[in-house]
């Protein structure tokens, strides 16, 4: 079998993969192609399931003789344990076992850097694990945390990562907080292209950290039986936590299944295997009874990850027409204790045609929580400083917004030799997004609509992600006697409907109806190998494959039916149930009247057809990205500082779109993601304790149903036959891209003053119209040691 | 959470015999909507509770067309926010009722227990945090964040007092009556809350063994309006950040009795005689409103981060008084 090197990119960053180039993919389906199940509006499958309660989440997961598990964690954010005292914990009636790291097996942590163990000694943020008990409930679990007694030695940390990186700042880990090397991408002359602009602006933006809130807190529950280990974990991964799990428990991956089948959201926090679920496993070995461990909310928002928070400042040139001669980026992201990425830069290197481009990005350890990936990482806040520049340099053109872009239009990856894209709609999403905006007769509204203390303004964003997927991803399909098939495929459902778009990707190319497939996914025991749903990718990585294996089966299918029908099996297709002669299409046979023969025409008689699928490799040469444009109407108080989103137009290009139902689904939800991120979310650290203290959902304030406004989706739907079979890219991530700079660009369109740091609230409008003061201690500004004692109330 | 007996208390005599003398050993729950939160985050330790809705003659609504309004402490915000004559006499009241919380927490939230809610303080909320409010030794706002604080009447302790129900009643004149082991007093409302000064871990004069058996409106005079503004972050079940209550009793463009509250700012609703001193007796313009704000808010004295609330409260407050008035804002 022929094999080649391929390149897929998650979240940004481009891997490589030597796989195997199938030799029966199936032909892409083109723009003409004509569907009779995929590009319909289809209800999730699961949707009954899920509003009447049968759906079974993690958390619903009870076994009989089941322990609960709480974890002690440190109320410091840096300190040594001195001594541990567990004796009065494990005296309490009904608590089986508690682990500690006296007595937990020493085992290294692969997600915490070369020193992480799974349960250090040396505790970084506020809320590392130091203890964990298991009793026979969750009451008495929490009341023996209470009688485990920890000595501290505690020692001095620091918050605001501007700070970490001066040179007296408490290290975090090693010699400096800098993680690893800042890094530099550089192309052209970044210091020339300033010098021959005719206009440059410079703007620093800072940007905050926000959780992911899943309304579904992190859980799993584990199981033994002999050797074989089972845990219900709430993951966006079923298989690579399964591989983790082997690999930290040195145990076979065979010997492991892990199951997720319905997930309250993960937006990036449960890509990979965390130490609770470790640690459920150890307790459920130690005492020969499952154990779960159930996050609260406050757990769930300390320690389960988050966007970090950057500083970004932003120089940019351009010329008297428009055309853009400079962009530079620096930038400084918080990851937390422990290695995680907090780039910002890929969307001011690659939206906009520009020959002189320089970023420099630098991470830097904090004593907070470790940064995860957060639904389109880095893009969220990267695109609210560049396209905040991007209208400042319009406005100085004296140019309209959306035309300052166009006229920067790049149709290449300047960042990859200048390959062409696959496809790019961003033309279509401009121009159908505006359209539906009425973005041409703003300034009518504008002057109509505002009124003396409220201003009516309007603004709009770019969006760039990748989200082109790719290998590995395995699936195979079942052919059953009586004409119904079953789907098997790798990755999970975590709430985006992939369920409900593979079923119909299987339909189509079976040419059965959805009610014929059954699908079945996020389980390891019984679905193949498929990858963590992240980077935008499961559908455009799966997708495909679940097409090649229901390929493969309907292969022998229509074999199957050229012996019952009596003709050639390249005139048989089979579409809605019916297999039909393509050159007379009334002579034609319902499936399972075909299928019931599968024990009888062939030589071989069989029980079931199996075809086998998999992801084949990606297209040399071209650069794979998905495209969109919002659009922003927006009031505001100038007295009250008051910000209301009063309409968003989202227009979105992510090829084929298989189910306009969810895919609206996608844009409105991250659209409502993005408002949270512009006027609402925000971790607030006591700059005393390095404790959050907005870690529940009273302070750290979600959008309510108030807050959204109407909500246009625009889906650009072109088929993009150069990335794979099913034409398709991703939609989880794109639509949270664009929806705070878009705001943002509204916000000035109607004051006429930027708002530079994210989330946009009240007083921050108040002060940037000059009508507060400023305040003297920013809110990541504090130094770390300050200790409020020490300060005299002004 | 630590185990408490639970105990109906079907009269007042015996509600006030189980609270006993011992500061917060046993607690009053009426609706719960905050009593709860409190024992889950383990705020609050109390070896039992008091359930004072057992005794259904707390629980009324009662309208006068002399004696004006009567709200039995039980009396829940969305009965109240529907009653008809609570409509048609007292419209700020509703108005305020609709922007509490969320409707479902209004259905058991009561009159009583708004009035006597604990601070929202996120300090004070953080059972890991052990602040001045608590009696421990440190008000972690002075030097952290303080976006949400106190910017009035501050005094080594910054919460702000979260009730929305308090600066409208205050605008109205409104009274509350207070049952203890001597019987029961009737005491303005203004005198029922104490700032930090007084007592630092403590909203309210209430000892342990007394409770809040109604509040009391009286008729407002013909030619009364009451408005009440809130801005909060989100557009519901959010906490203010400032509010503005004013009730005007105008006679021809002429204000001839003012009560002016704001929410939000201090450790207690802020009553303001400043501002009704400057709109008692005159002409109502925007030049007036805005004198009005600059009276209420000349002792405001902002922290490190929240100095915004000083010209928001102004702007709130200007607002709400020429609504009241009768005049766009």
């Amino acid at each position: 079998m022929a094999k080649k090197k391929t390149i897929y990119e998650v979240d940004g960053v481009f891997h490589e993969a030597v796989v195997e180039v199938p030799a029966n993919e199936p032909q892409a389906w083109g723009p003409d192609a004509s569907m009779a199940v995929l590009g319909k509006p289809m209800p999730r499958v699961d949707g009954p399931d899920k509003v009447s309660g049968r759906a079974k989440y993690t958390y619903d997961i009870n076994l009989p003789r089941m322990l609960w598990a709480k974890v002690l964690r440190s109320p410091h954010a840096h300190a040594r344990i001195v001594s541990i005292d567990t004796s009065r914990a494990e005296a309490l009636p009904g608590v089986k076992a508690v682990l500690t790291h006296k007595n937990a097996p020493d085992m290294a942590w692969p997600f915490h850097g070369q020193d992480g163990k799974l349960f250090n000694t040396t505790l970084r943020y506020s809320g590392e694990e130091v203890a964990v008990v298991a009793a026979v409930d969750e009451q008495i679990a929490a009341d023996a945390l209470e009688l485990i007694a920890v000595e501290y030695e505690e020692m001095p940390f620091v918050l605001n990562p501007e700070k970490a990186l001066e040179s007296d700042a408490p290290k975090v880990r090693g010699e400096s907080n800098l993680q690893g090397r800042t890094s530099v991408y550089s192309r052209g002359d970044v210091e020339k292209g300033l010098a021959e602009a005719d206009f440059v602006v410079e703007q620093t933006f800072h940007s905050q950290v926000q959780v992911h809130a899943c309304l579904e807190a992190h859980v799993s529950v584990a199981q033994w039986s002999g050797d074989k280990l089972i845990v219900w974990d709430s993951t966006q991964a079923v298989h690579p936590v399964r591989e983790q799990l082997a690999q930290v428990l040195s145990i076979p991956i065979g010997k492991v299944r892990v199951i997720c089948q319905y997930s309250g959201g993960g937006f990036g926090s449960k890509l990979w295997l965390n130490k609770h679920t470790v640690i459920a496993a150890l307790l459920a070995r130690q005492t020969g009874r499952p154990v779960k461990i159930a996050f609260d909310r406050e757990e769930e928002a300390m320690t389960m990850g988050n966007r970090p928070s950057n500083v970004m400042t932003v120089k940019a040139g351009c010329k008297r027409d428009g055309t853009l001669t400079a962009l530079y980026l620096k930038s400084v992201g918080g990851v937390g204790a422990y290695p995680a990425g907090a780039g910002c830069g890929t969307p001011l290197r690659e939206i906009y045609a520009c020959p002189n481009v320089k970023t420099e990005e630098s991470n830097v350890f904090i004593h907070a929580d470790q940064a995860r990936p957060h639904r389109a990482p880095g893009h969220v806040q990267g695109t609210f400083a560049l396209e905040q520049v991007i209208d400042m340099l319009a406005e100085k053109c004296g140019m309209d917004p959306l035309e300052f872009r166009r006229k920067n239009y790049s149709s290449v990856d300047q960042t990859r030799n200048n390959i062409p894209y696959s496809a790019k709609g961003l033309d279509r999403c401009y121009s159908e997004g505006a359209a539906k905006f009425g973005w041409g007769e703003r300034a009518g509204r504008r002057q109509q609509a505002s009124q003396r203390a409220k201003k009516r303004g309007y603004g709009m964003a770019t969006q760039i992600w990748g989200g082109g997927g790719g290998p590995p991803g395995y699936a195979i399909v079942k052919i059953n006697f009586d004409g119904t098939a079953n789907v098997l495929c790798g990755a999970q459902d975590i709430g985006t409907a992939t369920r409900t778009s593979f079923l119909q990707v299987a339909a189509e190319e079976l040419g059965m109806k959805p009610e014929q497939v059954t699908l079945a996914m996020g389980d390891t025991e019984t679905c193949p190998y498929g990858p963590g749903s992240g980077g935008s990718r499961t559908v455009p990585s799966m997708a495909p494959a679940v097409r090649m294996a229901a390929a493969d089966a309907k292969r022998q299918m229509l074999d199957l039916a050229s012996r019952v029908m009596k003709l050639p099996a390249e005139r048989l297709e089979a579409r809605e149930g019916f297999i039909f002669d393509k050159e007379n299409p009334s002579t034609r046979s319902p499936i399972r009247d075909i299928t019931g023969k599968m024990r009888t025409e062939w030589e071989s008689p069989q029980s079931q057809i199996i075809g086998q699928g998999f992801r084949g490799p990606n297209p040399d040469g071209v650069a794979l990205n998905t495209w969109g444009a919002q659009f922003a109407e927006v009031e505001v108080d100038t007295e009250t500082g008051e910000i209301r989103v009063l309409r968003i137009v989202a227009a979105h290009e992510s090829g084929r779109i298989i189910n306009p139902l969810t895919a609206t689904s996608q844009i409105e939800g991250g659209v409502i993601q993005g408002i949270g991120f512009a006027l609402f979310e925000q971790r607030v650290l006591n700059n005393a304790t390095g404790r959050m203290v907005n870690a529940n959902l009273r302070d750290y304030k979600l959008p309510s149903a108030r807050d959204i406004p109407e909500i246009e989706s625009v889906l650009v739907d072109i088929p993009d036959t150069k990335a794979n079979s099913v034409a398709v890219k991703g939609l989880g991530e794109p639509p949270i891209i664009p929806t705070a700079a878009a705001i943002a660009n509204a916000v000035y369109d109607a004051i006429g003053v930027r708002l530079t740091e994210a989330p946009m609230t009240p007083d921050r409008v108040l002060r940037a119209l000059g009508k507060a003061p400023p305040a003297r201690v920013r809110a990541r500004g504090a130094p770390a040691t300050t200790r409020p004692w020490e300060v005299v109330h002004a | 959470m630590h185990s408490f007996s639970y105990v109906d208390a079907r009269t007042i005599t015996r509600a006030i015999n189980l609270l006993g003398t011992e500061r917060d050993r046993a607690k009053i729950i009426s609706g719960g909507t905050d009593l709860l939160d409190e024992l889950k985050e383990g705020l609050v330790k109390p070896e039992r509770l008091v359930n004072i809705k057992a005794n259904p003659a707390l629980k009324y609504i009662r309208f006068d067309a002399a004696a004006g309004l009567q709200l039995g402490a039980l009396a829940t915000l969305t009965e109240v926010e529907n009653d008809p004559n609570v409509r048609q006499h007292y419209p700020v009241l509703a108005q305020t009722i609709g922007v509490i919380a969320s409707p479902q927490l209004r259905n058991v939230a009561t009159v009583g227990g708004n009035l006597c809610q604990r601070p929202r303080c996120w300090y004070y909320r953080n059972d890991a945090l052990f602040c001045k409010r608590k009696g421990g030794p440190i008000c972690y706002s002075v030097a952290g964040e303080n976006t949400y604080h106190a910017i009035l009447g501050g005094h080594e302790c910054y919460i702000v007092h979260p009730s929305d129900l308090a600066p409208p009643l205050l605008a109205l004149g409104a009274k509350v009556t207070i049952a203890g082991p001597q019987g029961r007093r009737t005491i303005p409302l203004k005198d029922f809350f104490i700032g930090p000064e007084v007592n630092i871990t403590r909203e309210n004069v209430l000892a342990q063994n007394e409770l809040v058996t109604e509040v009391s409106v009286p008729v407002p005079p013909a030619g009364t309006r009451g408005v009440y503004l809130k801005v909060r972050d989100r557009q519901t079940w959010d906490f203010a950040t400032v509010t503005a209550a004013a009730v005007l009793t105008m006679e021809g463009g002429v204000c001839r009795r003012a009560g002016i509250a704001l929410g939000a700012v201090a450790p207690i609703p802020w009553h303001s005689p400043e501002a009704e001193k400057v709109l008692t007796g005159t002409r109502i313009t925007a030049e007036v409103a805005a004198q009005a704000a600059e009276a209420a808010l000349a002792g405001a004295k902002p922290m490190t981060q929240n100095g915004y609330k000083v010209p928001l409260a102004k702007n709130l407050l200007r607002r709400a008084i020429l609504q009241a008035a009768g005049l766009a804002a």
